[in-house]
C-alpha cells in the first residue's frame, strides 16, 4: 500500500499535498491470527503478566492490544496508515503534541515564541532527551527531520508549504522562518506522529520502514507476522512507562477481537462491531469508551464528468442521501450527522445544514439539471470498511430519486490510484485526525489543492482559503473558514455525511488510559488490571 | 448419446459383444442392458432414478431452486436492496417471513433472489471446468505419451493446492467479484474433470469398437468426439452433479470472505457472512441463507450419488435386475 501511496504523491508533483491520515482503518485482511510468540501466561491471566526477568522494578507487565489493521511500514514520515501510527504514537515524539482537547502542549519543545510579524517561530528544545540508540537529541535532528519531509516530498510535505527555512540557532534552539503568517503551524508540525523527530542521518543508517529510532516511551521490537511488540525505553525523558511492553496484535475481524477481549486474551481493542457497542457497556469485565472524533466521512462527485459538473446535480445527491439512515446502519448510531466537515465539539464548528433529506427536492433539481431517471453513478469505496455499509444505504436512497448506483469496492491502493487518475464517478472515504480547519478544507477544495480529486474550482473559495491560512486573529479566521465551509458544502464539492465516534473497549481495571478524539492511542501511563 | 454412438458409424462393430465377454466393465455391458430393453438409455436412467425416493426428493429441491432462480425477482415480496427505515433487525413475522437485516431489508426476498446467484455461479463455474477439464482429459487420455504427461502433471500441480486457497489466490490476481469468482471456481475444479475424463477414456480407447473405427480410417478428432467421449460420459455426468454442489459451496465461501458476490447483491454466502456478526441480535439473518445452502448442496450430493448408482454398470445391472453375466 505504501509504495503506491508514494507513487501517487510523486505523480502529483511538488504540490502533492499528502493525504495525511485519510487512510481509514483499512482492515483489509480478515485473518486475525493471534500470534503465538506471546507470553503464554498472558493469554490465560492478563493480570499476572510478568515474565521479564530483567525487570529491575516491581512487575509492570505487558499490555496486549488488538488493532484492526496491519501497519504497512514504520517510517513515520512515509506511512499514512492509521495502523502504523497506532504503534508509532508510542515510539516517536514531535516538537509539540495535542492534548485530549486538541490544544498543543510542549513535548520535545518546551516553549516557543512568535515574532510580531508572525514570520519567525523560535522553539526551545528539551534538554537531556536521548534517542533509543543512546544519542542525544539536538536541534540538528529537528532540522534534519523536517528537511527530510520537505526535500523527499514525503506525505506531509504540504504542511511546510509556507516554511521558508528551518535552522538551528544553537544545540537547543530551532528557528522556523515563514513566507507568510501561518497560525496553523503548531498543528502542522505536531498534529500527529507523521511529523516525528528522527536522529540526524537516520534515513541513511537504518531501514526506517522496519526499525525505529525515536525518543518516545517505547522502543520498536521485532516484527512478527501477526503483531509487533514495543518495549519500554527506560531512559525516556518523561520517565519510564508504567508498563514493560505493549504487544499489538492484528485482528481484522471485529467479532474475533471482541471475543478475545471477552476471554481476557487481550486488554484493549478499537475494533468493535458497531452493533455490539450498546450491549457492551452492561457486560462485566469490559469497559467501553465512546468519544466524538475529529474524523469525517464524505462522498465526492467527479466534477469533470457529466452531469456532476452541474451544481444542481450534485446538490440533488446531497438532498437524496438520508444521513441519519446511513449513521444508523453503518455505525449503529455511534456517529453524529454533519453537513460540514468539522465536528460539533470543535471551536471551528459551523452550524450549516442546507441539505436535509428531501427526495422530492432532489428530483426537482435533477430535472432542472436535465438528468434522466436511471442515471448511472459508480460509487467507489474502500473494501472492508464501514463505507461498504454506508454505500448500500446510499444506493437505496438514490434509487428513490432515479440514480442507479453501482458500488465499486476497491483495495485502498487501487482506490487511491483511481482517485489520483480521476477514473471515477464518485468516491467515498473518510479523513482522520485533522485538528486545524486548514487540514479539513484546504488541500481538498483549493483549486490547485493536492486532494481536490473531485475537481472543484471556485475563485471566491480560493481567495477565502488563502486569506484564512494566513489570518492570525482566531475569530476572524473562523469567520473566513465558516464562509468557506458554506461554499464547499453548499456547492457540494464534498457531500459531508457524518463524524463517527471513537469507540474503544478495554478490560475492566485497566488504568491510566485516555480515549481521544484524534484517535491517538497512548499507552505510556497505563496500568494493567489486577 | 450412447444410442447415437451405437446406431451409426463403425462402432456398430461393438454391438455383438457378449455379456461378460470382457473383465473390464466398459461400454460393452452397458450396451447390453439397453439393447435388451429396446428403450433409449436416458429413459431407462430416468426410470431407475425415479425408483429412488431420495433422488426424487433431491430433484424436487433442485427443480424448486431452478424455479426460484429464474422467477425469484417476481416471487420476492420486496426488492433485494429495498430498505425499511426504522425496520432494522425485525424478527420473522407475517410481513417479513424471514425477518429483516441490519439495513431493514427483507431476508426472505434476499434468500429467494440469492438462488439465482448460486445457480448462475454454479452453472457457469462448472461449465468452465467441465469444458476445460473434459477437453484436457480427452486429449491426455486418448493420445497418451508426452501429451498425457504434460497435461496431467499440470493438472496435478493445480490439484496440489487446497481448492479454496487456490480460488482465493486466483481472485487475488483477478480482483474480487462474482464473475471472477466463477472463473476462479472453474479453474479450481478443472483438474477433477480432467482426471475423471482421462480415467474413463483410458478404458474406452482400448475397446474393440474404437480400434475398429481407427482401422477403418476415422480421424482422431472424429473418434474422440463421436465415439470416445459418449462412451466415457457417465462418470463425467456424475462428477458434474457433485461439482455443482461444490461450486455453490465455494461461491458461498468466497462471498463469505468478501471475495465473491459484492454487496448489495444477495448471495447466500455473503448473507451468512453479514449475519454472523448479528447472531446474538438477529439469528434469522444467518439461519435462513445457511439453510438454503444446506438444502441445495445436500440435494446435489444426493442426486449425484443416485446418478452414480444408476450409471455405474455394476450397480445398474443390479438395479435393472439383470445380472451382468456374473
Amino acid at each position: 500500500m505504501a509504495p503506491t501511496r508514494r507513487r501517487q504523491l510523486r505523480t502529483l508533483g511538488a504540490l502533492a499535498l499528502g493525504l495525511s491520515l485519510t487512510l481509514a482503518a483499512c482492515g483489509g485482511d480478515d485473518e486475525g491470527v493471534p500470534i503465538d510468540d506471546a507470553p503464554a501466561d498472558d493469554t490465560e491471566d492478563p493480570g499476572a503478566a510478568d515474565d521479564d526477568p530483567d525487570a529491575d522494578e516491581a512487575p509492570r507487565g505487558t499490555l496486549i492490544a488488538a488493532i484492526s489493521g496491519e501497519p504497512d511500514q514504520f517510517d513515520p514520515h512515509a506511512t499514512s496508515a492509521y495502523a502504523s501510527f497506532q504503534v508509532l504514537e508510542n515510539v516517536y515524539d514531535t516538537l509539540v503534541a495535542p492534548d485530549a482537547d486538541g490544544e498543543f502542549q510542549p513535548s520535545l519543545a518546551t516553549e516557543w515564541d512568535t515574532s510580531d510579524d508572525g514570520l519567525t517561530w523560535t522553539f526551545t528544545l528539551r534538554e537531556g532527551v536521548t534517542f533509543h540508540d543512546g544519542s542525544d537529541f539536538t536541534a540538528a535532528d529537528v532540522v534534519y527531520s523536517f528537511n527530510r519531509i520537505i526535500d523527499d516530498e514525503m506525505a506531509n510535505a504540504f504542511r511546510f508549504a509556507s516554511v521558508d527555512e528551518i535552522s538551528a540557532a544553537d544545540d537547543h534552539t530551532v528557528v522556523i522562518t515563514l513566507t507568510e503568517p501561518t497560525p496553523a503551524l503548531l498543528a502542522n508540525i505536531g498534529g500527529f506522529k507523521g511529523m516525528s523527530i528522527i536522529p540526524e542521518g537516520a534515513a541513511d543508517e537504518v531501514d526506517l520502514a522496519t526499525e525505529a529510532v525515536g525518543t518516545g516511551p517505547f522502543e520498536l521490537g521485532t516484527l512478527g507476522a501477526g503483531g509487533i511488540t514495543i518495549t519500554a525505553y527506560d531512559e525516556y525523558w518523561g520517565g519510564p512507562a508504567s508498563i514493560e511492553a505493549v504487544e499489538f496484535r492484528y485482528i481484522g475481524e471485529a467479532t474475533t477481537a471482541l471475543t478475545a477481549l471477552r476471554t481476557g486474551e487481550i486488554h484493549w481493542t478499537d475494533n468493535i462491531p458497531p452493533q455490539d457497542i450498546d450491549g457492551l457497556g452492561d457486560e462485566s469485565g469490559i469497559e467501553v469508551g465512546v468519544s466524538p472524533s475529529v474524523d469525517y466521512w464524505y462522498v465526492a462527485l467527479n466534477q469533470a464528468v457529466e452531469p456532476w459538473d452541474q451544481i444542481e446535480a450534485r446538490q440533488a445527491v446531497a438532498f437524496g442521501i438520508n444521513r441519519q439512515q446511513v449513521v444508523d446502519v453503518a455505525q449503529f448510531g455511534a456517529a453524529t450527522v454533519n453537513q460540514t466537515a468539522i465536528p460539533e465539539d470543535s471551536f471551528w464548528y459551523h452550524d450549516y445544514t442546507p441539505f436535509d433529506h428531501d427526495p422530492g427536492q432532489a428530483r426537482q433539481l435533477l430535472d432542472a439539471a436535465g438528468v434522466d431517471e436511471g442515471q448511472p453513478l459508480g460509487l467507489m469505496v474502500v473494501q472492508d470498511t464501514e463505507g461498504v455499509q454506508a454505500a448500500q444505504v446510499i444506493e437505496s436512497n438514490l434509487a428513490e430519486i432515479g440514480i442507479d448506483v453501482t458500488i465499486e469496492q476497491e483495495p485502498s491502493s487501487t482506490w487511491l490510484d483511481r482517485q489520483a487518475e480521476g477514473e471515477f464517478d464518485a468516491f467515498m472515504w473518510s479523513w482522520l485526525g485533522n485538528l486545524d480547519p486548514f487540514d479539513f478544507y484546504h488541500a481538498q477544495h483549493y483549486s490547485e489543492g493536492g486532494f481536490n480529486a473531485q475537481g472543484y474550482h471556485n475563485d471566491e473559495l480560493d481567495g477565502l482559503l488563502e486569506q484564512a491560512a494566513a489570518e492570525t486573529d482566531q475569530d476572524a479566521r473562523k469567520a473566513l473558514y465558516d464562509q468557506a465551509a458554506e461554499l464547499i458544502a453548499g456547492e457540494a464539492s464534498y457531500i459531508y455525511l457524518y463524524n463517527p465516534d471513537v469507540v474503544q473497549a478495554w478490560a475492566d481495571g485497566l488504568g491510566g488510559y485516555e480515549i481521544r478524539p484524534d484517535r491517538a492511542i497512548n499507552f505510556e501511563n497505563v496500568t494493567l488490571p489486577e | 448419446m450412447n444410442d447415437e454412438t451405437r446406431g451409426g458409424g463403425p462402432t456398430g462393430a461393438a454391438g455383438p459383444t457378449q455379456p461378460g465377454a470382457t473383465d473390464r466393465l466398459g461400454a460393452t455391458d452397458r450396451l447390453d442392458v439397453v439393447g435388451d430393453k429396446h428403450r433409449p438409455r436416458w429413459q431407462e436412467t430416468l426410470l431407475l432414478l425415479a425408483r429412488n425416493p431420495m433422488a426424487v426428493a433431491a430433484s424436487l429441491v433442485l427443480l424448486l431452486l431452478v424455479l426460484v432462480g429464474v422467477l425469484g425477482e417476481w416471487l420476492a415480496p420486496y426488492g433485494y436492496n429495498e430498505q425499511f427505515v426504522g425496520g432494522q433487525l425485525e424478527s420473522p413475522s407475517t410481513d417479513h417471513w424471514f425477518g429483516t437485516d441490519e439495513f431493514g431489508r427483507d431476508v426472505f426476498s434476499r434468500v429467494l433472489m440469492g438462488a439465482e446467484v448460486s445457480l448462475r455461479v454454479g452453472a457457469v463455474a462448472v461449465g468452465i471446468s467441465l469444458v476445460a477439464g473434459v477437453l484436457i482429459g480427452l486429449f491426455a487420455g486418448y493420445f497418451g505419451r508426452w501429451l498425457d504427461d504434460a497435461l496431467m502433471r499440470f493438472m496435478d500441480m493445480l490439484f496440489a493446492f487446497p481448492a479454496l486457497l487456490m480460488a482465493i489466490a486466483v481472485l487475488a490476481i483477478l480482483g474480487r467479484g462474482e464473475n471472477n469468482a466463477m472463473i476462479a471456481i472453474g479453474i479450481v475444479y478443472t483438474p477433477i474433470f480432467a482426471r475423471v475424463t482421462r480415467a474413463s477414456v483410458l478404458s474406452v480407447r482400448e475397446e474393440v469398437f474404437i480400434r475398429a473405427s481407427r482401422a477403418s480410417g476415422a480421424g482422431s478428432l472424429r473418434i474422440i468426439f463421436r465415439h470416445v467421449l459418449p462412451n466415457a460420459a457417465p462418470p463425467i455426468i456424475v462428477q458434474t452433479t457433485i461439482s455443482l454442489a461444490f461450486a455453490i459451496l465455494s461461491e458461498a465461501a468466497l462471498s463469505f470472505v468478501g471475495l465473491g458476490t459484492q454487496p448489495p447483491n444477495p448471495s447466500w454466502g455473503l448473507m451468512l457472512s453479514e449475519g454472523r456478526g448479528f447472531v446474538e441480535h438477529a439469528w434469522w439473518m444467518a439461519l435462513f441463507p445457511g439453510l438454503a445452502i444446506f438444502f441445495v448442496v445436500l440435494a446435489f450430493n444426493v442426486l449425484g450419488d443416485a446418478l452414480r448408482d444408476v450409471l455405474d454398470p455394476r450397480q445398474r445391472s443390479v438395479l435393472t435386475g439383470k445380472g451382468a453375466g456374473r
